[in-house]
């Protein structure tokens, strides 16, 4: 006997044609969305809001008036026990944003309602190694890619419609110690990525793949003496010794454990085209190890993004026996110094100072300090160089009986006068807003030598804050003078990036919870709302359908609350979380 | 008010599913309360026979539910055999795979797979002329199969082994008989913390390339899975290709 089944077509079926639909009248996102990214309101495709990583919005419907109404409009959960830290900046195209989480998870959401519209969990290896904390920063998008690293150091392509994987690589061994949280930048159909692992003795480099199929296309180190690679039809092809040859700025072999790591991703100046990354701690922490510049560690890189080659370096901690890990981000941005226009670049680094620099050709415009105290550094000389204090180096093991070299409190600790966490830089008041953090360390040296896989630092450490009141500093300042405009101090240690607006904004979240606006010129605080978890994330801001959103993840966790010492008395009472929230002003306002 | 609403409810109820609610088994030789279910979204309207030339072959009792072996075999039904579809009736995740068999092989199939209950288990076979013959078994279990830990997740031994392949030939009758293990954790996303992350693909195909026979396989596949296929007529050396939902690839010669 054949049946037929009764017709009821499977509901699944319709919902498929119905997303199909809607996918076409979508185009994919292309190179000029990813360029014209700081201008084109209605969408967020590239970190930092535009490759310059100026992280500023011609947005101004959210005011210094208007921001004290602001309302969240949604929050959506990861979910799941792994709330750990949540170092996202999400990305909005055609109303979907696209966010990471910790352990390397996508969500990709409708932005009206906040309901998920499909999410992807990487299934990783349980020896992993990432440092610190289990992040994520971001996906990039290009076409119809959602493009993303992984703790195991994979980049992956989804679909950005079904959230299935299109194509995947591994960028690096993740069993030798690399991993990847940045998230990758695109340039011109090419997805370039840095990795992770400068605490395990790893090569740093900057790999560009083509997006849409995932061939590798050029693979630059970031330690002298390794050779660089590019692929010219499908094969591999010698591209020069990073540094010309090894040997000239690091002792016998230790350049071949050398770190670097380009762990923060970078970002691009299409004026000049070139890409900046910065580059980690030398490996290992001991730096009577390794006498010499130890290039390219601790330094801003300009890499050319159509072969892969170093155009020019700035070394900013050479010799680094701090972790002076200089791995901040380089901000493109344009000021008139008499009639001239100046093409510069803003820095600010592990080490306590902030940099200028001609983004053309890598000089050194000027320096200062943009945190209260420095301890290891008299200055910088003409070129930038910093005046080592030598007594504030951390002793050599070598000089004394016993496993421990003389330790010494040195300002800023190594986790930095700013971290990861990304400035703004605004077009509005031409001020950068630099989150950062006031405090100090004991370090001191012992022996290490390298094995696979495992801690290369040769130095021990604790971390103290230098005022009771606060560690956290958010300071607004001007490049051409160095001069702070104002500031706001925190309680527990800022982790999260900063957001300027052409309302006369400044957004930042910080531990305690609080998603912040301050007044642009004087630092008034306008506005906050708690989102139930520590902020360590980056907020953004789009527009769509007239109104003016601001979006931020949530969720404590991130390097500062695995180190133990007197700041752990300031963090250890803040909950996980695991979150995006999103906000707007209420429509009668708008 | 309230007795006003439930009687709309109830009408509207009524409209919705006319008769299905009335005969949920609707001939069914195993009279599973989740054939109708099941039939709509492997079958929907197309037309279909129970019919005992597929056979379904199984254990009485599942001893162990994570890897229970079945053997699907559509080798009695004449002519060329489009499609093959199984499930198991009352897995969380029914579908256990879709595959496209050789042309010209005998559509025999075994594989390991996970029961989280005891369950009927279908195989929907597509024949030429658009008909779905569906062969039934049953497999008794005391349960667990789909929501337990994969071994994987306590032994790290799959990190460094994902994707290798194990496999042999051997000689039945005329065709080659391929039998093939797989490192693979095969988790179905329904155990907290751990992501679904299974093969997802997997095809034969000759010494040129081409495909012979493919297969969407689902998570209640067993861990490291064994397959076991029968090719016929065709040149070697074949060649084995797996994707996983995680976008790894593994490819070996048979």
């Amino acid at each position: 006997m054949i049946q037929r089944g009764r017709g009821k077509a499977f509901a699944v079926t319709t919902l498929v044609a119905a997303l199909s639909m809607a996918g076409m009248a979508n185009a994919g996102v292309t190179d000029q969305d990813i360029l014209n990214d700081q201008m084109t309101t209605d969408d967020v495709v590239s970190n930092g809001l535009g490759p310059k990583g100026q992280r500023f919005s011609p947005l101004k419907a959210v005011n210094t008036d208007t921001v004290k109404d602001l309302r969240p409009v949604w929050s959506f959960s990861f979910g799941g026990e792994k709330q750990r830290g949540q170092e996202s900046q999400p990305m909005v195209k055609d109303g979907v944003m696209y966010v990471t989480a910790s352990y390397s998870r996508v969500f990709a959401i409708d932005v009206k309602t906040g309901d998920e519209l499909w999410e992807y969990n990487a299934r990783l290896p349980d020896g992993i190694m990432p440092c610190c904390d289990v992040i994520n920063r971001g996906v990039a998008l290009y076409d119809d890619l959602v493009l993303f690293a992984t703790l195991d150091a994979k980049l992956i392509a989804l679909d950005s419609k079904t959230g299935k994987v299109v194509w995947k690589k591994k960028v690096a061994d993740y069993k030798a110690g690399y991993s990847i949280t940045a998230a990758p930048l695109v340039v011109n159909g090419k997805v370039i990525t840095g990795v992770s692992g400068g605490e395990f003795g790893i090569v740093g480099k900057v790999e560009a793949y083509d997006a849409k199929t995932g061939q590798i296309l050029w693979s630059r180190p970031t330690v002298e003496g390794h050779m660089g690679y590019i692929w010219k039809e499908g094969k591999k092809v010698e591209n020069g010794i990073s540094g010309g040859k090894p040997g000239q700025t690091w002792p016998g072999d230790l350049w071949k454990t050398g770190g670097a790591a380009t762990w923060l991703g970078g970002t691009y100046d299409p004026d000049v085209n070139l890409l900046f990354f910065g580059t980690g701690n030398p490996a290992p922490w001991n730096s009577h190890l390794r006498p010499g510049d130890n290039l390219f560690s601790s330094s801003r890189l300009a890499i050319d993004p159509d072969t892969g080659k170093i155009v020019w370096h700035f070394q900013t901690t050479p010799n680094d026996g701090w972790d002076f890990d200089g791995v901040n981000e380089l901000v493109s941005f344009d000021y008139k110094d008499g009639g001239k226009t100046i093409k510069a670049a803003g820095t600010a680094d592990r080490n306590g100072f902030f940099y200028v620099l001609n983004r053309e050709n890598g000089e050194f415009i000027r320096g200062f300090p943009f945190v209260d105290e420095i301890s290891w550094a008299k200055g910088l000389d003409k070129n930038g160089r910093p005046i080592y204090v030598d007594d504030n180096r951390p002793g050599n093991p070598a000089d004394v009986d016993g496993n421990k070299g003389k330790p010494v409190v040195a300002i800023p600790s190594f986790l930095g006068g700013k971290n990861w966490m990304p400035v703004s830089y605004s077009k509005q008041t031409g001020l950068f807003y630099v989150p950062s953090n006031e405090w100090a360390m004991d370090i001191w040296n012992e022996p290490v030598s390298y094995k696979k896989g495992a801690a290369y630092l040769g130095a021990g450490f604790t971390i103290k804050p230098l005022n009771d009141e606060y560690i956290g500093v958010l300071r607004a300042i001007d490049p051409k003078t160095g001069k702070e405009k104002w500031r706001y101090k925190n309680y527990a240690p800022l982790w999260g990036g900063v957001l300027s607006t052409a309302g006369k904004l400044v957004f930042m979240g910080n531990p305690e919870g609080y998603l912040m606006a301050f007044d642009a010129e004087t630092g008034e605080l306008k506005y906050k709302f708690n989102t139930g978890s520590g902020i360590v994330g980056s907020p953004i801001t789009w527009e769509m359908d007239g109104e003016q959103y601001i979006s931020v993840v949530s969720g404590w966790g991130g390097a500062v609350p695995l180190w133990g010492g007197e700041v752990a008395k300031r963090v250890k009472h803040l909950n996980q979380g695991g979150s995006v929230w999103t906000f707007k002003l209420p429509k009668e306002d708008a | 008010m309230r007795a006003w609403s439930n009687a709309l409810l109830f009408a509207l109820a009524l409209s919705g599913v006319p008769s299905e609610a009335a005969e949920p088994t609707a001939g069914d030789p195993l009279d599973s309360v989740m054939w109708e279910y099941n039939r709509q979204i492997f079958l929907a309207d197309q037309p279909y026979r129970f019919d005992e030339r597929v056979l379904v072959e199984l254990p009485p009792f599942a001893e162990d539910p994570t890897q229970v072996p079945l053997t699907v075999d559509a080798s009695a039904l004449a002519g060329r055999i489009e499609r093959v579809i199984a499930w198991a009736d009352l897995n969380p995740i029914q579908q256990i795979f879709n595959w496209y068999p050789a042309a010209g092989s005998r559509a025999r199939l075994s594989l390991r797979f996970k029961v989280q209950q005891a369950t009927p288990v279908r195989a929907a076979v597509l024949t030429q002329d658009g008909v779905w013959h569906v062969g039934s078994g049953f497999v008794d279990a005391a349960g667990g199969g789909c929501t337990a830990p994969s071994m994987a997740n306590s032994d790290p031994y799959w990190e460094s082994h994902l994707g290798e392949i194990a496999g042999r030939r051997f000689q039945a009758g005329s065709a080659s008989r391929y039998r093939f293990k797989v490192i693979h954790p095969m988790d179905t996303g329904l155990v907290n913390n751990i992501p679904e992350f299974f093969l997802q693909q997997l095809e034969l195909r000759d010494g040129q390339g081409s495909v012979l026979s493919r297969m969407e396989l689902f998570p209640p596949v067993s861990e490291n899975p064994v397959f076991t296929f029968d090719l016929e007529g065709t040149e070697g050396p074949h060649r084995l290709w797996l994707r996983d939902n995680g976008g790894n690839e593994f490819e070996r010669t048979l």
